[in-house]
């Protein structure tokens, strides 16, 4: 089948490095990442999600306060009709597509590395989902009755409309949670089978036993596991891949000058996985530290993740240089004005935030030393968390500011109800995170087990993995 | 699966030591083998010889019919239930439909793959199976490997077995009993209930739809039509006088109604026409009159109007020499504030409109007494 001194004819540079440090095995794993639910959080959590909370509440007053108002609350008016809500929703959606890209893509890739960071990841993804559907939700005015978004035989024989792209956008972004969730909780199954047969209190093991559905780990379920999470990972790469084309399409099918261009789901596609990378090292950095997971989650798996938003920013800068193109070659005036907007306009210092987060700065990651210091990855990754908001600011506020009609050209300016919903949605997200962090297991304990030295049959030599 | 009475499990440390050992147990036929282990091994679906998954299958068909059903269902909707234009488009152009065949197409096939791999392929939740309940369960979850023999029939024999699990190199060896198959939510019960919510979805669903069609009066959510407001004639307990709608403020003046000729007859005689006499002038005095007059004093202005005979007052014949003479503010004076039995038509005749029906009495008054030489005017 296979030719037999095979790791040690390829070329020094092409041997993966261990993806692990230090001597890590099944058990230990367990007794590592599975003990966390099962000690008291230490008070630092207590405070993170003080502070988390605090975030959550405050926002939750300012929805509150929407819905008592009306829109009006917000800065939004004609003919900026999308703004902090359209913004927030799409990149909140982003986000979440890394941890798609890390637990799907990344699989199909046969990435071993993206075993142990691919349940933080799929959470975030979760997570980063639940606070983009808070926008739209909000943003219609009359959130009791979003239920008409979808096509439902009902009492006003009306259906909805197919061809528009907010609708596409509700399924897209509906199918995308449900199938992270399904995606998330296949591969948790395991590791809470694990958790339950390790606790010793009743209660976590009464619902660890039914989260579990009594899994056993027999070799016939394996099998057809194996082969739905492969399925499942295929599909999800295709959906992931989908959901952010559909989300641009929102832009791209009207005519508004800056909007309607063919480079936007490839874009956009690129763009989500820049913001989604840059929240998970975030993240990632800061329960390595302070969940004692540096033998897991090592300086390898950082590097390569620094490498990704590298690439991508490399493609922001393309689609930005083609926007500009675009505008120049098109000789169209209104094009034409909406670019010279984003660099001399009112607005003109989003746009420069916007390129000097996601092109500039993440420059520095070519180098290797910037790759291995927190400080550095964190620099870049906050800095590219900010440029991708700004460059939802720029596409849809300063193309909707000045139009085609100047009589009817306006600037725009959020209220404090629209930073506090914004605050609102990181609070949630942390919490949700912060919450995961204590009860969940961290790292997808199977899946680790599975590429851990010797534990595959020796005969067996391929790298193989779940 | 096999209806399992009884296994005996054995324990391995090393998933070298369970592949090397699954050979010799199925060489000694003594019931199903099956495998339990913290993570997929590779190469043990061969050894074990499990046919392949079918899911890929199970998971092609649903996700095409994912596709057709939400090609069909936009497709109906859109060209045939509640045809649509948008975009100028055809009701039937079906190139928008894709996005959304795409997700549906997803979603069905990976609801397929997740809930047909656990309910149908694995047949789970299932709290019964004794392994759960083991002493082994704890090291299976973790980081040892178990091979269990499980009895096919009455002819098991658990000592036998253990002999066999012990001999291929299992290092402890557990007898289970048999599983426990308590009807407390199995796949079985899970699946009978999301039928039995996919079936009453779809009744329902056809249901409001067909019902839609017969009652189309019943009223759907109406927010915006139940607003907190008062209609022009409705009672409010807010103003004194218990009406919504106040009066005007006394002494309030509409546009275009100035009060005019508030003197006696007498005093409005000098007002005079502001009028010109245009033909557009005479087509308002004429509607106007036709509208207001005419019923009394007749379409000639000679008093003999469609209501006159039924009416007990005598109108003023206009065509009198009296009214020939009359000045035209007296005229005005009396439209303003009535004669007689005739009423105000201040309310109906704003001033131009008074004015120009003057003019038009006036041509009426002519027309009926024309001279020669008005013959001449008219001749080119």
């Amino acid at each position: 089948m296979h030719t037999e001194p095979s790791a040690h004819a390829l070329p020094e540079a092409l041997i993966e490095p261990s993806l692990t440090v230090g001597r890590v095995t099944p058990g230990s794993l367990d007794d590592q990442v599975l003990a966390f639910p099962e000690t008291p959080p230490p008070r630092q959590w207590y405070i993170g999600l003080a502070i988390t909370l605090s975030a959550l509440f405050t926002g939750l007053g300012f929805i509150g306060w929407t819905f008592y108002k009306g829109i009006g609350a917000w800065g939004n008016n004609s003919p900026v009709f999308w703004a902090f809500d359209i913004i927030n929703f799409v990149f909140w959606v982003g986000i979440g597509h890394a941890g798609t890209l890390i637990s799907a893509i990344l699989f199909l890739f046969r990435k071993r590395w993206r075993n142990a960071i691919a349940r933080f990841a799929e959470a975030m993804t979760i997570f980063a989902v639940m606070c983009a559907v808070i926008f739209p939700l909000i943003h219609v005015g009359r959130p009791w009755v979003a239920f008409w978004l979808f096509p439902y035989p009902n009492q006003r024989a009306l259906w909805t409309n197919f061809r528009s792209p907010l609708l596409w956008d509700v399924f897209a972004v509906n199918t995308y949670f449900s199938v992270s969730l399904m995606f998330w909780y296949l591969g948790l199954i395991p590791d809470i089978a694990s958790m339950r047969d390790r606790t010793t209190s009743k209660l976590r093991r009464a619902i660890y036993t039914a989260l579990a559905m009594g899994w056993r780990g027999a070799a016939s379920h394996w099998q057809h596991y194996e082969k739905a999470y492969l399925l499942l990972a295929g599909l999800a790469t295709g959906l992931v891949l989908s959901v952010h084309s559909v989300v641009s399409f929102d832009f791209a099918t009207s005519v508004v000058p800056g909007w309607h261009m063919t480079i936007f789901p490839p874009y956009f596609v690129a763009g989500a996985i820049f913001a989604g990378f840059s929240m998970v090292v975030i993240v990632l950095v800061v329960v390595r530290e302070t969940m004692q997971l540096k033998n897991l989650i090592t300086m390898r798996h950082l590097d390569v993740m620094n490498k990704v938003i590298l690439a991508m920013s490399c493609i922001m800068a393309y689609s930005y240089m083609m926007e500009g193109f675009t505008a120049w070659y098109s000789m169209n005036e209104y094009l034409h004005h909406g670019f010279m907007n984003i660099i001399t306009g009112t607005y003109g210092w989003a746009g420069w935030i916007t390129i000097s987060c996601n092109i500039f700065i993440p420059q520095l990651l070519w180098f290797k030393k910037c790759r291995s210091s927190y400080f550095w990855m964190i620099f870049v990754a906050i800095g590219v968390t900010i440029g991708m908001w700004f460059e939802r600011f720029v596409i849809i506020v300063i193309s909707l500011h000045q139009d085609y009609l100047p009589s009817a050209w306006r600037i725009y300016k959020p209220t404090m109800t629209d930073f506090g919903i914004l605050l609102g949605t990181f609070g949630l997200f942390f919490t949700l995170v912060l919450i995961f962090a204590r009860v969940l297991p961290v790292i997808a304990t199977t899946e680790v087990k599975a590429i851990l030295p010797d534990a595959q049959p020796s005969h067996h030599g391929d790298d193989h993995h779940v | 699966m096999s209806e399992t009475s009884y296994s005996v499990l054995g324990l391995f440390d090393t998933p070298d030591a369970l592949m090397q050992a699954i050979p010799k147990v199925r060489a000694a036929k003594a019931g199903t083998v099956e495998a339990y282990t913290p993570y997929p091994i590779h190469g043990i679906d061969d050894a074990l010889g499990l046919r392949r998954s079918p899911l890929g299958g199970m998971v092609l068909v649903m996700g095409v019919l994912g596709a057709i059903t939400a090609f069909g269902f936009e497709y109906w909707i859109s060209a045939i239930d509640y045809p649509i234009i948008t975009g100028g488009k055809s009701p039937s152009s079906w190139e928008a439909f894709i996005p959304i065949m795409f997700e549906v197409t997803v979603l069905f096939a990976t609801f397929t793959a997740g809930l047909g791999m656990l309910l149908l392929l694995n047949r789970l939740p299932f709290f019964g199976h004794p392994v759960l309940s083991s002493k082994s369960i704890k090291g299976i979850t973790r980081d040892r490997f178990a091979l269990a023999i499980e009895a096919e029939d009455e002819s098991f024999d658990a000592a036998a077995a253990a002999r066999i699990l012990q001999d291929a190199g299992a290092v402890e060896v557990e007898v289970l009993p048999a599983p426990d198959r308590s009807p407390f939510l199995t796949s079985t019960y899970i699946l009978r209930t999301l039928g039995g919510i996919f079936v009453a979805c779809v009744v329902a669903g056809t249901g409001i739809y067909t019902l839609t069609k017969w009652f189309p009066l019943l009223r759907p959510m109406v927010n915006m039509q139940d607003q907190p407001r008062l209609n022009a004639q409705k009672a409010s307990t807010f103003f004194k006088d218990g009406r919504g709608m106040q009066a005007p403020v006394k002494g309030t003046v509409a546009r275009g109604y100035l009060p005019t000729a508030t003197g006696t007859q007498d005093a409005s005689a000098s007002l005079v026409n502001p009028l010109p006499r245009t033909k557009e002038v005479f087509a308002v005095g004429r509607k106007a009159y036709l509208n207001r007059c005419e019923v009394c004093h007749g379409a000639l202005g000679n008093g003999v109007g469609s209501l006159t005979a039924a009416y007990g007052a005598k109108p003023a014949n206009l065509q009198s020499q009296q009214f020939q003479d009359y000045p035209d503010g007296k005229m005005y004076w009396a439209i303003v504030n009535g004669k007689n039995a005739m009423p105000s038509h201040a309310a109906d005749l704003n001033e131009s409109q008074r004015w120009a029906v003057i003019h038009y009495v006036r041509a009426l008054q002519r027309a009926q007494n024309a001279k020669d030489a008005d013959l001449k005017v008219v001749a080119p």
